[in-house]
């Protein structure tokens, strides 16, 4: 099986039991309790379906229980195999065009309407939805606070990385797993917070009323007051050709089976998008033992943090910029991945292509908000509040605190006397700010004792680094006054390195000089040493250009940071310019040479579980003059098993490539449920 | 201002094919709705169903139309409408509404309905799996069928596009203006338009419609909820009513349409009267626990997608097709209680012989469903 036994970050789950199942007849294992596609996936299994239309080959693709690509013959049932948990002995099959409804003929049992009620629903239980029931609970508000996955902590839980933001008001320096289970222990604390998991809302009703799908096998009716909707986000779509290929899946779904399941499911990844998620994509999968082969983004600068790019580029994996990914190919699943510079225009030039061979391509291209369930209770006139992605889409760090905004703001819909602290909503602001303006900082002059160096040199909001010193020897400038200035040393330095430790962006290394010509350079490292003291080590300046091999000459470990600390033996001239270790090397990153690639983009899928192409669309838009995206249903769009949650952030573009201006078009109606329900689920029949 | 040989207010399940059916007999045809697009009123709320099982002469007629334009769209116009001649099927556990149906029975076949009562094992055959604990047999009607609501819209838009049809989306009709009997201009949010003659099929808004010109249509508009399943391997052809009444609704029925999804629909009762259309928590369980007991093997199904539409209901059930006698280029085609998709092509296909053809074929009709009838008739298969 392909697993990750030994991860730099990431501890092994105990007390796993082994179990063998079947999958079209042959014997294989997984955990048990663990999702059934993490386990297949494990196996090598990348087909779960084959599509009705042209018999196309279909893998996972959210790994978030949202869309069905995943779905699967369980014990006869077809069933989301990332939301079901593996069992011994399960008997699973491929799902061949559409499942066949066994015949069942025992009467209908016992059947009932569970109720529950509360003062504040709050729907999900990631970053923001944690801290707003927090603060409600403190408030002595009655919470239900319901959750999709088994875990509290939402996306938190896949976040190996440590966070940016202040200490003081999201964590920062801590990983987001961490702060995650510490949430979540809060959370648990509170008597007056009841916490639902599995547990999925499918529908506000007008009724002030939450449908809520429990267990698989449940239905409860949760009566509120008011509803704090912190649903978070879902990833948005790209068309490409190809973009059906099992292989193709979101970053999401990759730090899902990577962080969460401990699953090795790729050999080399390629990555479409350059913000947060992509570049932490890549670094997540550099961790885990995969290869990152390369990044693209056509716009003309990276999207994410400047120290995650840095990062990233050290580590040895290019960042293709004004690029976009031509097709993805292969025989049932991906092999290869084209990508090529676009125009003025965003238009391809397919004679600047490169083929990259890869087994997976992770779409991160962003994020849009889940928000229906916000839209549909402020239409409805309820007391509705929402937070962090579902409300707008920024870091976790931001969601954090938003959220206790949010949960203060709920109380006072609900009208208990309660003052928000105007410097709260400043922070909020600051916390959720884009990174802003790059300073160019000069190296600075080392001495005989360690000091920091600190290769910060974009606005983010951040300043754990400032915060652990414990001879406040960092301090921040800038014309902002807050979070978002840059970090400076100021010569005082007990050579702690704790600053280093905390570095979200590993940032910060600590170098002396030894004499006229030799330095010492100490690096943070996240990753497990595949070197030893006396190898020598590639290492390069900030920006991932290699400036020389140097010889490790001391290797620590940091049990709280989780970080190695690589101390290698350097020329003076360099030291205060080295950043980072090279742990990938040039061949491996390298396009194919010759390579050929098929580009037809019409025949792009718009609607992935219905398999509705660019073309169809088009000709459809043309014909039918359509000005209403309700009107694509009739060719099937946006009425497949997601209800349009991965079409509809593309359908504008595709009514621009029809020659419309989406501004003259009426947006789709969206409506309940969420999430696909069985029958008996909804009337909690007793078998 | 434009003028037009016939202007039609409502482009859903009647305004469509009429226009058509005018444009294709010659007539210089516009077509206005409030919506952005076509059928995006109560057409799309629709479930499928088309049937002639009816209890009376006029709509067994123009349902049987219907029934033939719909299943000819593929083969005459290469328009593939999802048709599927699966029949209706009524089964039936209790012994009075076996005499009401059987009695029924008589009559259809009189009026040319195609039906017969079918054993248990009939009923078994044709829905495997369902609960044979009391099932005293049922009706069938073979003929009848079910066919995609948008697909059927999309189809009729496109002939009366072809057939040189305006259509104006986006506009509200606020003002019709008249004189003495004749009216003279229909006035937009918009724009304003001229006619040699005005249809009033403005479906769940007919009333308001009417109201402009003083003219009190009794349609009140109720709300029924419906559903979708994802896809399963077909395993019933007909549309299943199950008639039994309990404390919360009326009936229910349901299909497995082309794309192998069941949809189904029920009947609250007591009735949600009014406009609207936002889901309550009611509908689903009340509705799933009513199907899992008539077909246990709906059970494991997953549903995907639900949502509310609107049946324009008159006072008996039946719908309103009439000059109104104080106009002289007025024709009312509303109150379709609910069955605008299934009348909807037949009526249209008949208003166009009556409108410019002068066909008198049709008296029985006109007579049946006038505005001035008595209203206190009651359809039993509403």
């Amino acid at each position: 099986m392909d697993r990750i036994t030994n991860h730099p970050v990431l501890d092994q789950p105990e007390g796993r039991k082994l179990v063998n199942f079947s999958f079209n007849g042959k014997v294989l294992d997984g955990y048990e309790g663990e999702a059934v596609s993490s386990a297949l996936i494990s196996n090598g299994v990348k087909e779960f379906a084959i599509h009705k239309v042209n018999d196309n080959p279909q893998g996972i693709y959210c790994a978030n229980g949202q869309c069905s690509h995943c779905t699967l013959i369980i014990d006869g049932f077809p069933l989301k195999s990332c939301i079901t948990p593996l069992e011994e002995g399960m008997k699973i099959k491929t799902l061949v065009h559409i499942p066949e409804l066994p015949m069942d003929e025992t009467p209908m049992g016992k059947t009932g309407i569970k109720n529950m009620k509360c003062d504040v629903l709050v729907a999900g239980g990631g970053p923001s939805g944690l801290t707003a029931a927090i603060e409600l609970a403190k408030l002595d508000f009655k919470v239900i606070l319901v959750d999709d996955k088994n875990e509290l902590g939402g996306k938190l839980l896949l976040q190996t990385h440590k966070f940016f933001g202040s200490i003081a008001d999201c964590y920062a320096g801590t990983r987001g797993i961490d702060i995650g289970h510490k949430l979540e222990d809060d959370v648990r604390s509170f008597e007056n917070i009841t916490v639902l998991t599995n547990a999925s809302i499918v529908g506000v009703y007008k009724d002030q009323k939450a449908g809520i799908f429990i267990d698989n096998k449940n239905y409860i009716l949760v009566e509120f007051d008011g509803i704090v909707v912190s649903s978070g986000a879902r990833e948005k779509s790209l068309v490409f050709p190809g973009n059906n290929l099992p292989g193709v899946y979101g970053a999401g779904a990759f730090q899902t089976l990577v962080n969460r399941d401990l699953v090795r499911s790729s050999e080399r990844i390629f990555i479409v998008g350059s913000g947060n998620v992509g570049l932490i994509g890549a670094y997540h999968g550099l961790q885990a033992g995969i290869q990152a082969v390369g990044i693209c983004d056509i716009l003309d600068k990276v999207g994410g943090y400047k120290v995650h790019s840095d990062k990233i580029k050290r580590m040895g994996v290019p960042i293709y910029l004004r690029h976009t990914v031509l097709c993805a190919e292969g025989d049932g699943k991906v092999e290869r991945v084209t990508i090529a510079e676009v125009d003025e225009n965003w238009h391809p030039l397919l004679e600047t292509a490169k083929t990259f061979e890869v087994d997976t391509l992770l779409i991160a291209v962003g994020l849009s908000p889940v928000d229906e369930f916000y839209e549909m209770a402020k239409s409805f006139g309820f007391k509705v509040v929402n937070a962090g992605d579902a409300k707008e889409i920024a870091e976790a760090s931001s969601a954090m605190f938003g959220g206790r905004i949010a949960g203060m703001e709920m109380a006072q819909l609900l009208g208990k006397d309660v003052e928000i602290d105007p410097s709260f909503l400043e922070k909020a602001e600051v916390l959720k700010s884009h990174p802003g303006k790059i300073i160019e900082r000069e190296a600075p002059v080392l001495n005989e004792s360690f000091q920091p160096v600190i290769h910060c040199d974009q606005e983010i909001p951040c300043n754990p680094c400032t915060s652990v010193c414990p001879k406040g020897g960092i301090e921040l400038r800038g014309e902002h006054n807050n979070i978002m200035d840059i970090p400076y040393f100021t010569d005082d330095c007990s050579g702690c390195a704790l600053c280093m430790g905390i570095c979200p962006g590993l940032a910060i290394t600590m170098a002396r000089k030894v004499d006229g010509q030799f330095a010492e350079v100490v690096l943070p490292h996240e990753f497990i040493p595949n070197f030893e003291i006396g190898d020598k080590i590639r290492l390069t300046d900030k920006d991932g250009e290699v400036l020389e091999e140097a010889e490790v000459v001391k290797m620590r470990f940091n049990k709280k940071f989780k970080t190695h600390l690589i101390t290698a033996k350097t020329t003076l001239e360099n030291a205060a310019k080295i950043a980072g270790i090279r742990v990938q090397d040039e061949a491996i990153v390298a396009p194919l040479e010759n390579a050929d690639f098929n580009y037809f983009p019409e025949e792009a899928l718009v609607c992935k579980c219905e398999h509705v192409t660019v073309k169809e669309v088009i000709d459809y838009i043309k014909e039918y003059e359509v000005r209403d995206v309700n009107q694509l249903k009739n060719i099937r769009v946006g009425m497949g098993s997601c209800g349009g949650k991965n079409c509809s952030t593309m359908v504008p573009r595709i009514f621009g490539m029809a020659g419309v201006d989406y501004k003259d078009v009426t947006p789709g109606t969206k409506r309940p449920l969420s999430v696909e329900v069985p029958m008996f689920a909804l009337i909690n029949e007793e078998k | 201002m434009k003028n037009y040989d016939v202007f039609i207010i409502g482009a859903g399940s009647v305004g469509l094919p009429l226009s058509y059916y005018l444009a294709k007999k010659g007539k210089k045809v516009g077509v206005v709705d409030s919506m952005p697009s076509h059928g995006r009123g109560q057409n799309k709320a629709a479930i499928g169903g088309i049937r002639a099982t009816h209890s009376d002469p006029a709509k067994i007629s123009i349902c049987q139309r219907s029934i033939d334009i719909i299943s000819k769209m593929e083969e005459e116009h290469g328009l593939d409408v999802d048709w599927i001649q699966g029949g209706y099927m009524f089964p039936v556990y209790d012994e009075a509404k076996e005499a009401s149906l059987k009695g029924l029975l008589v009559k259809q076949k009189e009026f040319g309905l195609i039906i017969d009562w079918v054993s248990p094992e009939k009923i078994q055959e044709l829905a495997p799996g369902i609960s044979p604990d009391g099932l005293r047999g049922g009706t069938f009607s073979p003929n009848d069928g079910s066919a995609c609501p948008m697909k059927l819209a999309d189809a009729f838009y496109i002939l009366a596009k072809r057939a040189g049809v305006d259509f104006i989306f986006n506009e509200e009709v606020t003002e019709m203006k008249y004189e003495g009997t004749s009216i003279t201009e229909v006035i937009t949010s918009k724009s304003s338009y001229t006619a040699d003659l005005f249809v009033n099929a403005a479906g769940g808004n007919a009333r308001e419609v009417s109201a402009l010109v003083g003219l009190d249509v009794p349609v009140i508009p109720d709300s029924h909820e419906a559903g979708v399943t994802e896809p399963v391997k077909r395993f019933f052809e007909p549309m299943i009513v199950d008639m039994r009444a309990n404390e919360n609704s009326a009936n229910y029925y349901f299909y497995q349409n082309k794309e192998d999804q069941i949809v189904f629909c029920i009947t609250p009762e007591p009735k949600y009267y009014g406009k609207d259309m936002d889901n309550t928590s009611v509908f689903l369980p009340q509705v799933v626990e009513r199907m899992v007991s008539l077909y246990p093997r709906l059970r494991n199904i997953r549903i995907r997608r639900t949502w509310r539409g609107l049946y324009p209901m008159t006072p008996d059930g039946f719908p309103i097709v009439n000059f109104p006698e104080n106009f002289s280029n007025l024709l009312l085609a509303v109150g379709m209680c609910g069955q605008g998709l299934m009348l909807g092509p037949g009526l249209g296909q008949i208003l166009a012989e009556v409108i410019v053809d002068k066909s008198d074929k049709h008296e029985q009709i006109f007579d049946q469903l006038s505005l001035y009838r008595e209203f206190s008739g009651n359809e039993i298969l509403k």
